[in-house]
């Protein structure tokens, strides 16, 4: 099994060897589910994505200045008028839909969804092969969802008419 | 021996931090107890739940952006009052003759929308994850309140520099809550205080935007923070829930 004489202190003799792997210790392979110490490997993690955070959040500071139009001006409605873009999705909705359904009900619906989404999906699997329906669904939402607030965002322009984002451009962040 | 090491082994050193000793990973746990700042966290977790493909970081992204928030914020605050005389004459003066001040107000609108990015994707990962489900299904409720809090203090924030922009997102988004039955006129007037976005209603978003929702938020996000500690060591248990 040895195949090289082990470092022995000079002054300390070898009494014998014992085979095989130790029960504890460095030969031990670490597994996912072993507990690491918060600290130091948690947060020094954290730390780094604190740092990278900052990097870009100063970053985009230096080079993107935040947009300061004229004085706000309740007689001089601006064409188009945007909602901010977390907003541009129910914006395009009420576009399409009566303000009680893409106002109301489509908000109030999602948020109480999320709020019951965990009483409703009783499936223990966490696995994401074996929770499909549940999956689909959320993705389904999220993408048009996502759609929704790009259209809204980029491609509508005045009278909410359709725009081409590299022809002329509405966006407002 | 560092000179953290000799700190806390002098006389105040023992007395803040109470556990000279960092030998065994007994003594890390009990220092890590010791430890108001670190008290937040648990003391271990399971080695797959640090790495990056566990959380993708969102949270804590999150939390170092509202960081970001409160520290610009605060400093904004310096140099703005909330009335329609005098708002957005403040933010010109910001930007032109306020030191840094252009780049603290840049940082602060990045750090908004960075930060409505963040609280989503957390959710979507969590989701995908499977981390709502038994026991944590209130803490995913709580995720949730934390989700609708940050949207309303973007959006009250958005009205601030009262330029037009801000004056009409406002109003639009405003403008939905007359539709929903029965209180939505009741709400919208007691959100623009009148009928239509004015002097009250700046005033009104400023409290939300810079005392209510931020004070709301901090302490939501402490039970957030509470029960995620609690059952971070703890499986996916639908048999026991929540028991």
């Amino acid at each position: 099994m040895s195949d090289s004489k082990p470092a022995v202190p000079g002054d300390q003799r070898v009494l014998g060897f014992v085979e095989g792997t130790p029960p504890v210790g460095d030969r031990k392979v670490p597994s996912e589910e072993d507990p690491v110490m918060v600290w130091p490997h948690l947060l020094v993690r954290h730390g780094v994505v604190a740092l990278a955070v900052m990097v870009l959040v100063l970053g985009l500071a230096l080079f993107f200045d935040a947009p300061l139009r004229e004085m706000a001006n309740p007689t001089l409605t601006p064409n188009p008028e945007k909602a901010p873009w977390y907003f541009a999705a129910l914006q395009e909705l009420l576009f399409r839909f009566h303000p009680l359904v893409a106002g109301v009900l489509v908000p109030g619906a999602i948020i109480i969804g999320l709020v019951a989404l965990p009483f409703i999906d009783r499936n223990p699997e966490t696995q994401q092969r074996s929770r499909r329906i549940a999956v689909a669904t959320f993705t389904i939402f999220m993408v048009v969802w996502i759609i929704l607030t790009v259209i809204g965002f980029a491609f509508r322009g005045p009278n909410w008419g359709w725009v081409w984002p590299w022809q002329e451009w509405y966006g407002e962040l | 021996m560092s000179l953290m090491d000799t700190i806390r082994k002098s006389a105040p050193g023992r007395a803040i931090w109470r556990t000279p000793k960092r030998v065994t990973d007994r003594d890390r746990a009990a220092a890590h107890w010791g430890s108001f700042l670190l008290h937040i966290y648990p003391v271990r977790m399971r080695r797959e739940q640090i790495s990056f493909k566990w959380s993708w970081f969102l949270g804590v992204a999150s939390m170092v952006l509202y960081g970001s928030l409160i520290a610009s914020g605060v400093y904004l605050m310096f140099f703005y009052v909330p009335s329609p005389a005098t708002a957005y004459g403040d933010i010109v003066f910001l930007q032109t003759d306020v030191a840094f001040g252009q780049f603290i107000r840049n940082i602060h609108r990045w750090s908004a929308h960075l930060m409505v990015l963040a609280v989503a994707a957390h959710m979507a990962r969590m989701f995908y994850r499977g981390a709502y489900k038994p026991p944590r299904e209130f803490n995913w409720v709580v995720g949730v309140v934390l989700l609708v809090l940050t949207l309303l203090l973007s959006f009250t924030g958005y009205l601030l520099p009262w330029d037009q922009l801000a004056y009409w997102a406002v109003t639009v988004g405003t403008s939905m809550a007359e539709f929903v039955p029965f209180i939505g006129s009741t709400v919208g007037a007691m959100l623009l205080g009148g009928t239509e976005v004015g002097a009250q209603t700046l005033l009104r978003f400023y409290v939300l935007h810079v005392a209510v929702l931020p004070s709301l938020l901090v302490g939501v996000i402490t039970i957030h923070l509470w029960r995620w500690r609690k059952d971070s060591m703890l499986e996916i248990d639908v048999e026991v829930g929540s028991e």
